[in-house]
């Protein structure tokens, strides 16, 4: 009986094709919109993780984020980087900043930029390099001399003439002091907090003497051995933190926390075009309703003649119930097929991965049959309901 | 052997008692049937006549348990149909009753071969012996050559024949046939009414419901209503 239903409702699509290719648009759109969401976030989540992961970034910065705990704040001090060393495995540098925003002026030219304190092997731990002089050193820092390495937006602002090294920039903090350039940098693309080419730096010590004088560390830069996993290497130095300091009363920013929130980005825009999806399903399976109420209508005559000849309610309730899930099924399938197309389209052109999600086509192609068994009940009721005697004579 | 012969004659096929079938339009009772009983015995070839209002189609549906009577009893083989429910009566067409209609009512989308083997469908038959029972019909129609046709590429008398191979597939109690000539030329309609004779000298019961003298002619047994009572009931 079952076979012959979806024959049946084969040969009923097949007799008006572009009715049921219209009546099928709804289901078509929305599975494809379902696809392409979970196939397209999946594979922006892996394709940044993984660039992120490839690009060679295997930093991780860490800062505190406690206001009142005193006690909490004072553990963010210069042994820090120390402990992490010593109790977190894969790390193989641990470097202490501070910043903040402060006007540099050279002759009429004043602009703010973000001055870093950082210790002298800052530039060398991060892959930076000096296109001119070069980044001050451990004695620059352990004499806190007044001397500044300027990061190529600050140098061409300040020195358009290019006489960077060996000039003096006054740098104002509640007063104005005199700072030696001694370097300039080469660019560098920023990665996520830390804007290279608008930043200059100072020595460490200079920092917290001359400055701006704090106790506790800005943040932390944890550079992982090479060949250790960041994503793995977060994990441990999250574990020890909590353990340190407590959940919550810190910040990581780590290639996994970017994956993080890129996932959650996707996650969101997911759930929006998910209602969107979710809403062409139900116009789809209004669709479906109508185009089957349409059959029932336009089929009177032959359901009159099965009834004569011994057919059950049930079994004309069975049949269009059959063809509504047959053209929802059919609508799913080439939902898939479109939403794959999509996903491989736009990954195409982004340059991302595609990561097909076998697990959403079942379900994306699951629920259109559900669509089409809830659809098809109202009208497959009507049918089977028809009092034989006048379907017959219905012309 | 004689005997099983006559016993099979005297046997009853249908059994109407006191049977009234209204219709309520409005404040108006329509009596389409008011009061009729019978006995159609099993392997007469009868007519039902009578002209338009006086109540042979509400006679041929309650025959054909296409609806139930408001009084009265109806027994189709001793089995009492009159109470039944509609998955009950679709149980009784598709077993006991095979239709055959003025307009033929063959489903259009599906070969004749497919039309008739629709009623054994119903019936639960596995598909083989369905196609097997259904182009032994066919063949006994004269229509072995046409199985694969739709009922648009065959004549009408040849689509008729469709209808009555359908209506005789599943070997039911009684052939019912709805003015079976109305849509065909008069040599068509005989040769039509001829195989429904021959159907009945096989011992098939064959009743047509007619309102023309010359097609009830052909019967043996004529009964003739008026105002849906029983006017006449003659055994040539």
């Amino acid at each position: 009986m079952f076979k012959e239903n979806i024959k049946l409702a084969l040969k009923a699509m097949m007799g008006n094709k572009l009715r049921t290719l219209l009546s099928l648009l709804g289901i078509v759109i929305g599975v494809g919109s379902v696809i392409t969401i979970l196939t397209l976030g999946e594979s922006a989540t892996k394709s940044i993780t993984q660039s992120i992961v490839e690009s060679g970034l295997e930093t991780i910065s860490l800062f505190s984020t406690s206001n009142d705990n005193k006690s909490i704040q004072r553990e963010f001090n210069e042994e820090l980087p120390g402990k992490i060393l010593e109790n977190v495995e894969g790390v193989s540098t641990v470097l202490a900043t501070n910043s903040t925003r402060a006007n540099l002026r050279n002759g009429q030219v004043s602009e703010s930029y973000s001055v870093m304190g950082v210790p002298a092997n800052y530039a060398e731990v991060l892959d930076y390099t000096a296109a001119e002089g070069t980044f001050f050193t451990g004695k620059d820092d352990g004499d806190t001399r007044q001397v500044v390495v300027l990061g190529t937006e600050a140098a061409e602002a300040l020195f358009p003439d290019g006489d960077a090294i060996g000039s003096y920039v006054s740098i104002f903090r509640n007063q104005a002091k005199s700072y030696r350039v001694v370097g300039v940098m080469e660019e560098k693309a920023a990665s996520f907090n830390l804007q290279f080419d608008s930043s200059v730096y100072i020595p460490y010590n200079t920092y917290i003497q001359r400055m701006e004088k704090v106790e506790i560390v800005g943040s932390y830069l944890i550079r992982t051995e090479t060949g250790s996993d960041v994503l793995e290497v977060t994990d441990f130095l999250e574990t020890y933190l909590d353990k340190l300091v407590g959940e919550g009363n810190y910040r990581v920013f780590s290639p996994s926390t970017i994956a993080e929130m890129a996932t959650s980005v996707t996650g969101t825009l997911s759930l929006v075009l998910a209602a969107i999806a979710a809403i062409s399903l139900l116009v789809g399976g209004i669709g479906i309703m109508n185009i089957m109420l349409v059959s029932v209508a336009e089929r009177t005559k032959e359901i009159g003649i099965r009834k004569a000849l011994g057919a059950p309610p049930r079994v004309i309730r069975g049949q269009f119930i059959t063809e509504a899930v047959t053209l929802t099924l059919i609508g799913g399938i080439i939902g898939v097929i479109f939403g794959t197309g999509v996903s491989l389209l736009v990954t195409n052109m982004l340059g991302w991965g595609l990561f097909p999600q076998y697990l959403s086509y079942l379900l994306a192609v699951g629920f259109s049959m559900l669509v089409g068994i809830f659809f098809g009940w109202y009208p497959a009721m009507k049918a089977s309901k028809l009092d034989p005697i006048e379907a017959l004579n219905y012309e | 052997m004689e005997q099983n012969s006559s016993l099979s004659v005297a046997d009853t096929v249908i059994r109407l008692d006191e049977i009234r079938r209204y219709y309520v339009m409005g404040e108006n009772v329509v009596k389409a049937l008011d009061g009729v009983s019978l006995e159609i015995k099993r392997g007469e070839y009868t007519a039902i006549m009578g002209p338009s209002g006086s109540g042979k189609s509400t006679m041929m549906h309650l025959i054909g348990c296409l609806d139930t009577p408001t009084e009265g009893k109806i027994s189709i083989d001793y089995e009492d149909v009159s109470d039944l429910n509609e998955t009950e009566l679709a149980f009784i067409r598709n077993e006991k009753v095979g239709f055959v209609f003025q307009q033929f009512n063959l489903l259009s989308r599906i070969s004749s071969l497919e039309n008739v083997m629709t009623p054994l469908l119903y019936a639960g038959v596995p598909v083989k012996l369905r196609k097997e029972m259904a182009a032994a019909a066919l063949e006994r129609v004269g229509l072995a050559d046409r199985m694969k046709h739709r009922p648009n590429e065959l004549s009408g008398g040849q689509r008729q024949r469709v209808a009555v191979a359908r209506a005789l597939v599943n070997d039911p109690s009684i052939i019912l046939a709805d003015e079976p000539t109305g849509a065909l030329d008069t040599k068509t309609g005989d040769q039509i009414l001829e195989l429904f004779s021959e159907l009945q000298t096989e011992g098939r019961t064959v009743i047509i419901v007619t309102h023309d003298d010359e097609t009830g002619r052909h019967c043996a047994r004529q009964i003739r209503l008026r105002d849906g009572k029983l006017e006449g009931d003659r055994n040539v």
